[in-house]
């Protein structure tokens, strides 16, 4: 049976920009999504048209919170938002990650990083594999939940100078849950495939419904046409690529 | 109370609002959303003989105030809608409106046949979808049109709604259905649109073109209903860009029975409900106690007796 979904109004609390043209965007409200799931956020009338699809970053007692980066349209309009201003959601949506069947890695780059944080609270001792472009965000947040931390930037701010491949090994891993850009998760799947380890990966498209309807959001896989927003998501990277 | 309903052929629905085909899936998606059966009727996402995986992405870009979509007809083919999706459809408490597409008129005529089944409130067939490459679009063309429905109501006794594209000769095309048979005009499908992407000079979809959707092109659709309402004397099921229950008084006042909701789905997820509820309310503030009155009213000097 499909799990019910709900349009709720939240209020903002914080919208915070953690590096220039990245935001963290926190909203009050009582929020249940499993780690992976994500939301359509919205906080304009008609135009942009379209929700915009976010990875719950976190969830508290308090509410929830929203990664994001000035992409468009929409992604401006939320980074004026201010504490106070209201936010239309909807969700949860999406499958989320699958339960862990052995030692874990998490690997993100940039606001990709976004699905992996309730993944790293949920699914203890998974290590984590953060990229950036520019200066790191967000790294003392996956410290405090988990196990070990890594952090590859451009520049070398944070860690490693390069990209989050080159210091990311599949040795000693059994799964990986990665969210980033296409060629960082191709990449990765080059390696976990030699390596034997299960990897999953939080794809992006736009989305128009969020619910299954529009089928405006598919991808081709090796099963045939999938919708990011219903079968996804998170596929199984053998399905992708 | 008002008398809400409308009469299409011989389907009565219990409102005018109706959920228009490809934005609403076969309605169990929404139905997780709110109870989708408080509207007049839902229109399946246009259903083909053989599966079809539609366009790659993208499919969606946006504009000023409209959506363009390049989804290609991707739907699970007939065999699997006649076992999995019609049944759950059937359950949901509303009128039942299967779109359809075909190759050809042979291929529509089959499709209706099959499609002949109790449960199945109307057909629409859709001439209509700009996203099939190489492919004109029959509503645009009076004979093209005119085979597709002769075929069609000889292959089936189930009332036959017609769904146009908002350009090409539809005025001359919805009166050619007409004369073929057909029950009702649905008007419009999404105008022919493009967007190019400037860092590589490349139209943004594989197909280039895409259908342009949303409040955008709602002053386009309402005077192509205002129109047609005028050149046939089918019932008229209005779309494009409809998003409040204003936009559907004013394609009622424009001459359509019902309204179909599509792009305003997306924009709000309850847009659908909100329409039922404020179409009602309409009418009771207006002391009218039936769409009769005001159905039209644009072409008559408007409301009788207003001011």
């Amino acid at each position: 049976m499909d799990r019910q979904v709900s349009l709720v109004r939240a209020e903002v609390v914080e919208n915070r920009e953690l590096v220039p043209g990245v935001f963290l965007l926190r909203a009050r409200g009582n929020f249940s999504a499993q780690p992976g799931q994500f939301y359509l956020v919205r906080a304009w009338g008609l135009d942009p048209p379209l929700f915009r699809p976010f990875s719950a970053f976190d969830l508290s007692q308090e509410g929830i919170s929203f990664l994001y980066a000035i992409r468009g349209r929409g992604t401006s309009l939320l980074a004026r938002l201010q504490p106070g201003h209201s936010l239309t959601l909807l969700g949860p949506l999406g499958n989320g990650w699958p339960q862990p069947e052995g030692k874990l890695a998490l690997v993100g780059g940039g606001v990709g990083i976004a699905p992996l944080y309730l993944a790293a609270k949920a699914f203890r001792e998974a290590d984590a594999y953060l990229g950036f472009p520019g200066r790191p965000y967000l790294v003392e947040k996956f410290r405090e939940v988990a196990g070990r931390v890594w952090v590859a930037s451009e520049r070398g701010q944070g860690g490693h100078r390069g990209s989050v491949t080159e210091i990311f090994t599949p040795d000693g891993y059994r799964v990986c849950y990665a969210c980033g850009p296409r060629e960082m998760l191709a990449r990765l799947w080059e390696m976990c495939r030699r390596a034997g380890v299960w990897l999953y990966v939080s794809l992006e498209e736009r989305m128009a419904c969020g619910l299954g309807a529009c089928l405006g959001c598919t991808v081709f896989t090796r099963s045939g046409p999938q919708r990011v927003c219903r079968e996804g998501p998170v596929f199984p990277a053998q399905e992708v690529f | 109370m008002p008398d809400t309903s409308v009469r299409i052929g011989s389907l009565v629905l219990k409102n005018p609002v109706l959920a228009a085909s490809g934005t609403f899936g076969f309605g169990g998606d929404y139905a997780r959303l709110y109870d989708v059966s408080r509207l007049g009727g839902i229109v399946s996402k246009a259903i083909t003989l053989r599966p079809r995986a539609g366009n790659p992405p993208p499919r969606l870009w946006e504009t000023p105030c409209g959506l363009l979509n390049s989804i290609g007809l991707e739907n699970p083919g007939l065999e699997a809608f006649l076992a999995e999706e019609l049944p759950r459809m059937r359950e949901l408490g509303t009128a039942v409106i299967v779109n359809v597409w075909g190759e050809d008129p042979e291929e529509y005529g089959e499709l209706v046949s099959r499609l002949s089944l109790p449960g199945v409130d109307a057909i629409e067939l859709n001439l209509s979808c700009p996203n099939v490459r190489g492919k004109g679009l029959v509503g645009e063309n009076p004979e093209a049109t005119a085979r597709v429905v002769a075929v069609c109501r000889r292959a089936t006794d189930k009332d036959l709604w017609v769904k146009f594209p908002p350009q090409g000769e539809v005025l001359q095309a919805a009166r050619a259905a007409q004369q073929a048979g057909a029950t009702a005009i649905s008007a419009a499908n999404t105008y022919r649109g493009l967007a190019i992407e400037l860092e590589t000079g490349r139209p943004v979809f594989a197909n280039a073109i895409g259908g342009l959707s949303g409040p955008a092109i709602k002053p386009l659709s309402l005077r192509l209903v205002y129109e047609l309402s005028q050149v046939v004397s089918l019932p008229v099921i209005g779309s494009g860009g409809i998003v409040s229950w204003q936009d559907a008084v004013e394609f009622i006042m424009a001459g359509a029975h019902a309204v179909q909701v599509g792009t305003g789905n997306f924009i709000d997820p309850l847009c659908a409900p909100k329409l039922v509820r404020g179409l009602r309310k309409f009418l009771v503030q207006r002391g009218l106690g039936s769409w009769e009155l005001i159905r039209g009213c644009a072409h008559r000097g408007g409301i009788s007796g207003a001011a």
